[in-house]
């Protein structure tokens, strides 16, 4: 063929008209991610709205679309139990519904969805929904407008007649009736993705009382002549409203963590001094969540008093230069859980870095891809955490993809975050398969942070696994040990804990704490926004390491004293001057909170009785020169790179008090260790009830700009639902 | 249609106003379908593409800044779904697809033919190699605007047009020396 030139070629080529059905498809697709985005933004900002008045209980919509909803919802059962009503041989048809789901997310997310068999002739509890599916829940009266109407948007938004809607609705019965093989073919067309938008709708109005632990809303539903593959992935994601799948890796009650015993009240006169690390974990509050809101009790060891604490932001000032990383804040108040003890707060706030004064970072991703990830809010829900990362790093840094399975693979070799596609790419492409070879992944890891270590910058692995290392280095302390050897080459490594059933809260712990990095566990996209996107600066940049605390409490004043929360982080009184002993580190606007009781000289709250025979103490002219401090604190840290610590020292004044721009966050972090506290037992709370916790949580919310405030209110509710079953 | 009426309908979009939105897609459904069907020269991809185009315009419309006219920034999209789309596909090779053109029509078959052959071509050439391709000659556009798209600088896309027009020479003449 003799070739016109390449611009005459490429210009008068003329496309075959686009078939007006794959046209219709698109703007299908298109206006319901449209409406799905909307939707979420006015969710957002009217969760906002409402919380700012009141925390938020239940939200009307317009009667516009309150009206819609129901419209759409009818027709959705209508659609649904007509598929289900069908024989099965027909039923293959609807199921084969050029339904296709968002390409770049769920296509590659998914493949074990391709290798599931073929939907069988008979029965097919593999694809069927379960029954609930059938009829939307008769609460649920959020729904958005039905989006077989905006497919011929009127140019004004109108008010829906009512009758109209119920003429819809006989039309669609009617149909059924006469023609089954029509409906389906309307179903095919119209309503199909439909149901499916109701679903994750409900599943989002679900989640105000279940947790939401897939990405279900996130699936934008198109027609397309798209495969098997993304049907029978889809068929079982309409399945799964709040469980995983069925054929998903699911196990229960295997969760592990480190048994500890609660602080007990000490004396005084006994052991005057106090020791321990700072912890500024919250993976312990994730995982309680997750659990309340399935309506379990957590097992007390789940539940880390000092990480439910640091959950939250506190306003504890913040120092001005990295130089002196952070300065203590120290208030004294009444106890709410016994009447003559006070509680006296130690509140930290890291520096935080400014955006030019970041360090570059070298990130290697870990994820795990074996079998037991393959649940929603394992692999997929990691997947979309780790892109959420991407959005905070600059675009010089750089990432690299490690996966462990069967074997350990190197997936993407470091890469600048300006090539974010090329990332995105390799993350989605990732399926879950095979055992795990934890070690072996680690490793790898390692060898790629090496590889392309920044001596200035930050050099960090990020796992993300529900903790199932079950094959390669079982042995925790030599994993521990090897974590412990890179970290003093300047590789520090993050955990990053999905999923339950399995979860290995302990190992994850554990490798966090000797990797100079955090632990969190992640139960929802949320979740993974506050700690890889507001809080990224914190995960990723150490500002102190090593932060010891001890206190000397003043026997002339106080009695009695018990550490709130800490047990695993306690340290032996000459650790803290020992600059080998390792302890947490502080990232870049990070907070800790630790809480001391005290019962003062005096009062009758004092649990246990004098020594008879011990000498009576306050005597002495040295002390009673002091006789208006409580104690005294002492804070030892290291800068990020220094070997020898410093130390931070200040007294600890009776009179201190709590200013009032900190009453509420005072209030509030002790309404949350109050809670804490009641899940591990109540051993030392008195009378404090869950009602109790809410008054003060309540009276406490404060601007609450994210409302995790709000949500924790959620929780003590749901616990004390949880209790009474 | 003028600029301003565009400029409305894409802020009351950006708005949430989901009829502004449809209209604005009924516009440029074309525009989309029309590049994506050059880019790959395959109808159904085509289709396919375009329909991502679509999902993505609904998702990132708020981003648009008005800092560049309205379609260079819609190729950019629908460049960037092709490329992904592109890549979702080889990495399922094994999932195969429809080869053939179920309608091809006789009178543009010779047409599409080399449209096939250039653009597996252009491919070879090189990353943005293609896109410059059809920016410049299919879709009429300047330099500075290619680029501006393309995230490079003119003088690049300038290059990359001569590139290609000698490597067309090049070839041209040995396929003619060669028969």
């Amino acid at each position: 063929m003799k070739a016109q030139s390449c611009e005459y070629q490429l210009r008068h080529t003329v496309p075959p008209t686009p078939d007006p059905e794959a046209r219709l498809r698109a703007r299908r697709a298109a206006l319901l991610e449209f409406e799905r985005v909307h939707v979420q933004k006015d969710e957002s900002s009217a969760a906002a709205e409402s919380r700012a008045k009141k925390p938020a209980r239940r939200r009307f919509p317009s009667s516009n679309t309150w009206l819609a909803g129901m419209a759409s919802a009818c027709l959705a059962v209508v659609a649904v139990s007509v598929v289900w009503l069908l024989p099965p041989q027909q039923r293959q048809v609807p199921l084969r519904v050029p339904v296709a789901i968002d390409l770049e997310f769920i296509s590659e997310v998914t493949p074990q969805a391709a290798r599931l068999p073929e939907p069988a002739p008979a029965s097919t509890p593999v694809s069927q929904p379960p029954p609930e599916q059938k009829k939307p829940a008769p609460g649920i009266a959020r729904v958005k407008p039905a989006p077989a109407r905006v497919q011929e948007p009127p140019p004004e938004p109108q008010p829906i007649d009512p009758a109209s809607l119920e003429k819809d609705q006989a039309t669609a019965a009617e149909e059924v009736v006469v023609s089954a093989t029509r409906v389906q073919q309307r179903i095919l067309e119209s309503a199909s993705p439909l149901v499916v938008v109701e679903t994750a709708k409900k599943r989002r109005n679900a989640s105000e009382s279940e947790p939401s632990n897939t990405s279900l809303e996130e699936v934008a539903v198109t027609g397309s002549r798209r495969s098997s593959r993304v049907r029978d992935w889809f068929a079982r994601r309409a399945s799964a409203p709040s469980s995983p799948p069925p054929g998903a890796y699911k196990e229960e009650g295997r969760d592990k963590f480190q048994h500890f015993e609660t602080n007990p009240v000490k004396r005084v006169a006994d052991d005057a001094v106090s020791t321990f690390s700072v912890d500024v974990d919250t993976a312990s509050y994730s995982f309680v969540r997750r659990q309340l809101n399935a309506g379990t009790m957590p097992q007390a060891d789940a539940v880390r008093v000092e990480e439910m604490i640091n959950y939250f932001d506190y306003a504890w000032p913040v120092p001005e230069s990295r130089e002196e990383p952070f300065k203590p804040t120290v208030t004294v108040s009444d106890s709410p859980w016994g009447a003559g003890k006070k509680l006296i707060h130690i509140g930290i706030k890291g520096y935080e870095l400014p955006a030019r004064e970041q360090p570059d970072v070298n990130l290697v991703l870990l994820l795990d891809v074996s079998g037991s990830m393959n649940s929603p809010d394992k692999l997929p829900l990691a997947q979309r955490s780790m892109a959420l990362l991407l959005d905070s790093l600059k675009p010089t840094d750089t990432v690299a993809i490690v996966v462990y399975a069967g074997a350990a693979g190197q997936v993407l070799p470091p890469t600048p975050v300006a090539e974010k596609d090329t990332i995105l790419q390799a993350l989605n492409a990732l399926r879950p398969g095979g055992s795990t070879a934890g070690a072996a992944g680690i490793k790898l890891a390692y060898e790629l942070a090496e590889k392309s270590f920044r001596k200035e910058g930050v050099n960090r692995i990020l796992l993300a696994t529900d903790g199932d290392f079950n094959v390669g280095i079982t042995d925790t302390n030599e994993l521990k040990s090897f974590v412990s050897r890179e970290r003093e080459k300047g590789v520090y490594l993050s955990v990053l804990g999905f999923g339950q059933g399995n979860y290995r809260d302990e190992m994850s712990q554990a490798l966090a704490q000797n990797g100079n990095g955090v632990a969190a566990y992640i139960d929802t996209l949320s979740e993974a926004k506050k700690v890889l996107v507001q809080e990224a600066t914190a995960s990723l940049f150490t500002i102190a390491k090593d932060v010891k605390l001890q206190i000397e409490f003043n026997p002339a004043t106080v009695a009695e004293y018990r550490l709130v929360g800490y047990e695993t982080r306690a340290l032996n009184r000459e650790d803290f001057n020992n600059d080998k002993v390792d302890a947490g580190d502080v990232g870049s606007g990070h907070k800790v909170t630790a809480i001391y009781e005290i019962t003062p000289v005096g009062s009758k709250a004092q649990l246990i009785d004098e020594s008879r025979y011990a000498a009576r103490e306050g005597a002495s002219a040295d002390r009673r020169g002091k006789a208006n401090e409580y104690g005294f604190l002492k804070i030892r840290y290291k800068l990020p790179k220094a070997f020898r610590s410093r130390l931070l020292q200040q007294p600890i004044l009776m009179d201190a008090g709590v200013p009032a721009a900190l009453e509420k966050d005072v209030e509030f972090s002790t309404a949350v260790a109050g809670f804490a506290q009641l899940l591990r037992g109540g051993q030392y709370t008195g009378p404090l009830r869950f009602e109790d916790v809410m008054a003060q949580a309540e009276d406490a919310l404060g601007a609450d700009p994210h409302g995790y405030r709000a949500e924790f209110l959620e929780l003590v509710r749901k616990a004390q639902r949880a209790r009474g079953m | 249609m003028d600029d301003q009426h565009l400029t409305g309908l894409i802020r009351r979009a950006q708005g949430g106003d989901v009829a502004c939105f449809a209209e604005l897609l009924d516009l440029h459904y074309d525009t989309i379908y029309r590049f994506a069907w050059k880019w790959c020269g395959h109808r159904t991809n085509a289709e396919d593409i375009a329909q991502q185009s679509c999902i993505k315009l609904a998702r990132t419309l708020a981003q648009f800044r008005f800092q560049a006219a309205f379609t260079s920034w819609l190729y950019q999209l629908v460049i960037r779904c092709a490329q992904d789309w592109q890549r979702a596909q080889q990495r399922h090779e094994h999932d195969a697809l429809p080869e053939t053109e179920p309608t091809a029509d006789d009178a543009r078959t010779e047409d599409h033919i080399y449209l096939v052959q250039l653009l597996e071509q252009l491919d070879e050439l090189g990353e943005g190699m293609k896109e410059t391709a059809l920016l410049v000659h299919a879709e009429g556009l300047s330099h500075a605007e290619a680029g501006q798209i393309l995230g490079v600088s003119e003088s690049t896309i300038s290059w990359r047009v001569h590139a290609i027009r000698k490597h067309m020479n090049k070839r041209e003449a040995l396929m003619s020396g060669g028969v």
